[in-house]
């Protein structure tokens, strides 16, 4: 698993402070917590060709305040340089490219940190800079780039667990991977909020029943206010009860039952009032369909518990204690422990209030009980309540990234690109054009990939080394148009392409150094001609 | 020039293309977030003139992103500051930057046509729909772009080719009932409206400004209405103790306690709800006497749920610092001035403080749960969130649109999706829509019309443009105005009228529906050009330049786009697996300041509610 590492003492943020208000906007995306694993992150940019992507990268982290960047580039500024890197004037020319990048970039955050090596022309050496610096978040390297160089970087990342992000942009091509050293869990992976309510309406709770009883032991006698007011929870937690009992005991589960159902439930409302209908009954009976359900786990959660961990000391992690934890709740109740949160629904307020407090409680105990277990279990004695809280609140959306190893056999995901491609061609043939299918962006890749460590390649020189890497590929037009392009772009950066390129990287950097919302795994094709993404497991 | 600078640019995009690049001359609207990464790719890109026009100054919230702009540069027109940065950068390129507002009178249609296109980098719906018909009057090319968060999107907008940025409807603010806000709220939100669209607005702005309060009337509404318009007047005589030492205690006994104790009189009122328990000032201030001590500190933590005590605490002290300015304001007037006012901005402390503050009290005394100040301002401010990240890919994918514009590569133009919730795709496109036969904005035929201030009657219009030269003949029609209906064959007082009298003026836009069922033109829209005029009065058409005017499909017809769903304004699904509908029923919605059918601010919490606070707008429905 991979542990993000950060420096000693994560500064907090305090009140309405200037920063905070320079933050505000972020602050609503990855809140105080996010802000606080970006401020205590070191990276490292080792740049090289054209050298604008890693730097455009660069921009997006300093201004939302990352710890520090330092970076490593060994070019000295050009006139081409001026006119594609925005991060260099007339008065750079023939200087270091990275301090003068790195000096510029400063500006745009004060509170950040930034160095460069070398420090003096023609002496670069990446191994002691790696070696003599403070432990690196995560490192992002361009291409081309020398393999020396490379081989360095794998080695200090395969010894310190770093990530690492390697970032090819050249002509209107672009692509990205990010190599995780382990496998990588998110808690807090931000589900779109409509998709996280839990009502528990098929296995509510004995205080939940109770509430629900006492409202409507005498539903029929209550006067229209209060039986306008019944929370929809309510009223399908009492309807599903009369259905039960005259279904043998069955929930409405299948269409045509939650269908039946919704029916059911309308016949119910008052209709000899002003508005011939209740707005109550209405939201009960749209609410129907998705939370009438028996308890299920998302794939994310089954893959979460069916994980094997070979590693000890990953095992003791507090993610796996917590997660094992849990697993053990879902054993015993056949359930996860419940998130709490309730959606606003048409009630009297005190009455909402209070089954909003019912659903706050159970989540509290059932927090307490994960808290209970994760305890025992080897690794778990200092387990932190606030991470179970976490935990639970967001269990069903739980993810793993790069749980599995990655297949290096490229025969495989060219076999399924070129069917791809091949039912693309079939469609747009068929409908005459009016309906296409996006085609791959694998062979882009190859193409950049073929040019990884020499720009000037010819495309006969890209095509020789696809089909030497891949026999099948030979004679593939599309690999060959993408070499032509490749070729073209004569190892030369776009601007734009590189800006947005640069955006894309840091958009996945900062999920990974937050460890908040759902990274992309692991490689990210960009297509500038078509504006079209792919993204492949490679 | 320096020799080898566009060497990458020549390379990719091809001498052909990298010429055009460098001789268009562009516009682009709005130099925010969206704004400076645009400037910066565009001036990088080889553009050879780049025309900025933004009204707003800068904000240090903005530096999170808008990295043109640094510290020192706070308070000053981003236009300008936007300028500086990129000339610096890339001395090739002419930047010409307007510290204005789009709307104004000098960006006439003619000045929108002397661009080769047009970038959208805006940040309210009013602005965008603007432009947007600014460019279809003009048939200049637009690339129309937005973000919220981790979203955003792109499109291309050519009249007559692709949709128009109207041709989906577009979500309408919210607003809420008057007696909920006044007399029974029932969520945290429903009292920060009231702080911010009641309370500080009867005290310190223009009153009766309540653009974000229902107050139609029905039966059963009526006295509560008359009564809550009686306690509004009460409100505004305390308004003239503004600064006095008495002034705190007698606004919090005014509305935290009379205003309450009559509410809670009202028995029809609390059948089936809590009634509201009133608030005592002395008692409060009593109990609050360690806060008092410790303001410093609650002030600084806006995370934070203050107390009952806290909450008292800054009420008292914004009231303060909001008294003192205004007394500031009222001694700096001059003679004949304007009473001056103090509005709600989300990034003003002492409005904010007052707010939150005033809004947890009210939540405190109906039972309804307090918010933080945090949470408080991106309820009431209409937050939307924003990062460098989002705004650098949706720039990028501007100018990849662009180039195909200035190839005229129509069939090739995108709508791009960023969708951050399918971590396989990350970007989405689609083809372009088709135009929306039935868009009131872009399915008209646009004409324009020279008119002769001095002597141009509307009669001069009817007759001799309408029904001659646009060959309406015996049609029946009717002509509006920007204002509203001037002609129709049962209103004929205003044919006497000067043109001007009517408020038809340099560009003005006048539109003609043809009323009759057969052979129906489209709307045309006529955009009026003021000129000395010798011969007659007004100057339309060449002779013998008749127009065609479009006709109207019939009602019957679907309407064709594409094969995707245009029909509302929500996002559509894309490539197969887009988001699912949003579901934006009752108190949690969508972003509505959002520039395009994807905007969307997410609901972190389920109360969490956007208010439109354009004033205006208040477009308003009742829900109880």
């Amino acid at each position: 698993m991979t542990e993000i590492v950060t420096s000693q003492t994560p500064p907090i943020l305090h009140g309405p402070s200037e920063k905070e208000k320079k933050y505000d906007r972020q602050l609503r995306l990855w809140a105080a917590s996010g802000q606080a694993a970006l401020e205590s992150a070191n990276l490292l940019l080792v740049n090289s060709g054209a050298g604008t992507v890693g730097v455009e990268t660069l921009k997006n982290l300093v201004l939302p305040g990352i710890g520090k960047f330092t970076i490593v580039d060994d070019a000295v500024v050009n006139e081409a340089d001026l006119g594609v890197n925005f991060f260099l004037d007339d008065s750079c020319l023939g200087q270091l490219r990275s301090e003068c990048c790195t000096k510029l970039l400063q500006e745009l955050n004060p509170e950040v940190q930034g160095d460069w090596f070398p420090k003096e022309r023609g002496t670069l050496d990446i191994r002691d800079i790696l070696e003599s610096s403070p432990t690196f978040t995560l490192i992002m390297y361009t291409h081309p780039i020398a393999k020396e160089s490379l081989s360095i970087i794998e080695s200090y990342a395969s010894q310190h667990k770093t990530p690492v992000i390697s970032i090819h942009s050249a002509g209107f091509y672009s692509y990205f991977r990010i190599s995780l050293p382990g496998t990588f869990p998110i808690v807090d992976t931000h589900p779109e909020v409509d998709k996280t309510t839990d009502l528990r309406l098929l296995n509510p709770w004995p205080e939940l029943v109770e509430f629900a009883q006492s409202m409507t032991k005498d539903i029929d006698a209550l006067d229209e206010l209060e039986h306008g007011h019944l929370p929809y929870v309510v009223i399908l937690l009492y309807y599903l009860e009369e259905w039960r009992q005259s279904h043998n005991g069955q929930n409405p589960i299948s269409y045509n039952d939650k269908t039946a159902f919704s029916k059911f439930v309308l016949s119910k409302a008052r209709t000899n009032n002003p508005e011939g209908g209740e707005e109550n009954f209405q939201e009960a009976a749209v609410a129907i369909n998705k939370n009438v359900k028996a308890p299920e786990l998302e794939p994310g959660v089954q893959e979460l518990f069916n994980h094997q961990i070979s590693d000890e000391i990953e095992l003791q992690s507090s993610f796996w204690v917590i997660a094992k934890a849990i697993e053990a709740f879902y054993r015993k109740h056949g359930c996860l422990p419940l998130p709490g949160s309730l959606p606003d629904m048409k009630a009297q307020s005190s009455v909402y209030v209070k089954l909003q407090s019912i659903y706050k409680e159970k989540a509290r105990r059932d927090a307490q009980e994960v808290l209970e277990t994760a305890r025992v279990i080897t690794g778990g004695k200092g387990i932190d309540p606030a991470e179970v809280d976490l935990f639970c609140k967001n269990a069903r959306f739980v993810k793993l990234i790069n749980a599995t190893s990655t297949s290096e056999d490229l025969d495989a995901i060219y076999e399924a690109e070129s069917a791809n491609d091949e039912a693309a061609e079939a469609m747009k043939v068929e409908t005459e054009g009016a309906f296409t299918l996006p085609m791959s962006n694998f062979f882009i890749y190859l193409a950049l990939v073929a040019t990884g460590h020499n720009p000037a390649s010819t495309a006969d020189e890209i095509i020789s080394w696809i089909t030497n890497a891949l026999r099948k590929a030979a004679g593939n037009e599309r690999a060959l148009q993408a070499a032509q392009e490749v070729a073209r772009a004569g190892g030369g950066e776009l601007h734009n392409i590189s800006a947005l390129t640069g955006g894309m990287v840091a958009q996945e950097m900062i999920k990974i150094i937050t460890k908040q919302y759902i990274p992309i795994e692991n490689t990210c094709i960009f297509d500038g001609i078509s504006s079209r993404c792919q993204v492949l497991r490679l | 020039m320096a020799a080898g600078r566009d060497t990458y640019n020549r390379l990719s995009l091809g001498p052909s293309l990298n010429a055009n690049v460098k001789e268009a001359r562009v516009l682009m609207v709005g130099a925010g977030g969206i704004g400076c990464e645009l400037l910066k790719n565009l001036a990088l890109s080889g553009f050879g003139e780049i025309h900025i026009v933004d009204l707003d100054t800068i904000d240090l919230s903005n530096l999170n992103r808008q990295f043109l702009f640094r510290h020192e540069h706070i308070k000053k027109s981003k236009a300008l500051v936007a300028k500086e940065a990129a000339e610096k950068f890339n001395p090739n390129v002419k930047i010409v930057a307007h510290h204005a507002n789009i709307k104004d009178a000098q960006f006439h249609v003619g000045w929108f046509r002397s661009f080769k296109l047009v970038f959208n980098a805006l940040d309210n719906l009013e602005a965008r729909r603007h432009v947007n018909r600014m460019c279809l009057a003009a048939d200049v090319p637009l690339i129309e772009s937005g973000t919220t968060g981790f979203n955003g999107q792109v499109q291309v907008i050519k009249r007559g080719v692709t949709a128009c940025y109207d041709c989906t409807a577009k979500e309408t603010p919210k607003s809420f009932p008057v007696c909920t806000i006044r007399s029974t709220p029932s969520q945290p939100i429903h009292c920060i409206v009231w702080g911010k669209s009641y309370l500080l607005n009867e005290i310190f702005g223009t009153s009766e400004d309540q653009a974000s309060l229902d107050v139609t009337e029905d039966q059963e509404n009526a006295s509560e209405i008359a009564e809550l318009k009686r306690e509004a007047e009460a409100l505004r005589k305390i308004r003239e103790s503004v600064g006095t030492e008495q002034f705190p205690q007698m606004l919090f006994d005014k509305v935290f306690n009379t205003d309450i104790t009559r509410l809670r009189s009202m028995k029809d009122m609390w059948k089936s709800r809590e009634p509201p328990t009133p608030l005592e000032y002395e008692s409060l201030v009593a109990q609050a006497s360690e806060q008092f001590a410790s303001k410093d500190e609650i002030i600084k933590d806006g995370q934070r749920i203050w107390t009952l005590e806290e909450n008292l605490v800054v009420f008292n002290d914004s009231l303060d610092r909001l008294s003192k300015r205004m007394l500031k304001l009222i001694a700096a007037r001059s003679e004949g001035m304007p009473q001056p006012t103090i509005s709600f901005d989300k990034d003003d402390d002492d409005t904010l403080d007052f707010v939150a503050a005033s809004a947890n009290l009210r939540s405190h005394i109906f039972g309804i749960e307090a918010k933080s100040r945090f949470d408080i301002k991106q309820m009431a401010g209409n937050i939307i969130p924003a990062i460098a990240t989002t705004n650098a890919i949706v720039a990028g994918l501007s100018v990849l649109e662009s180039f195909k514009v200035l190839r005229g590569e129509y069939d090739k133009a995108k709508e791009v999706f960023l969708t951050p919730f399918a971590p396989q795709r990350l970007l989405g496109t689609d083809r372009s829509r088709l135009p929306n036969p039935e868009c009131p904005v872009c399915s008209v035929y646009y004409t324009s019309l020279e008119v002769d201030p001095s002597r141009a009657k509307l009669d001069d219009l009817v007759e001799d443009f309408v029904k001659l030269q646009l060959g309406y003949g015996e049609k029946e029609f009717a002509v509006s105005s920007d204002a509203g209906l001037v002609y129709d064959p049962d209103l004929t007082d205003n044919l006497d009228k000067n043109l001007n009298d009517l408020g038809i003026k340099q560009n003005s836009f006048v539109t003609i529906v043809d009323e009759d069922d057969d052979d129906t033109f489209v709307n045309v829209v006529v955009n009026i050009q003021e000129a000395k005029l010798s011969d007659k009065p007004i100057k339309g058409l060449e002779d013998g330049q008749a127009p065609v005017i479009p006709r109207k499909p019939k009602k019957t017809l679907p309407i064709l786009s594409n094969g995707v769903n245009s029909a509302n304004g929500k996002i559509r699904k894309h490539d197969g697996d887009g988001e699912a509908p949003r579901n934006d029923k009752k108190r949690s919605r969508p972003d509505d300041a959002g520039p395009s059918p994807s905007k969307k601010a997410k609901a972190a919490e389920d109360d969490i509610v956007v208010i439109d606070d354009d004033a205006g707008t208040g477009a308003i429905e009742i829900l109880d």
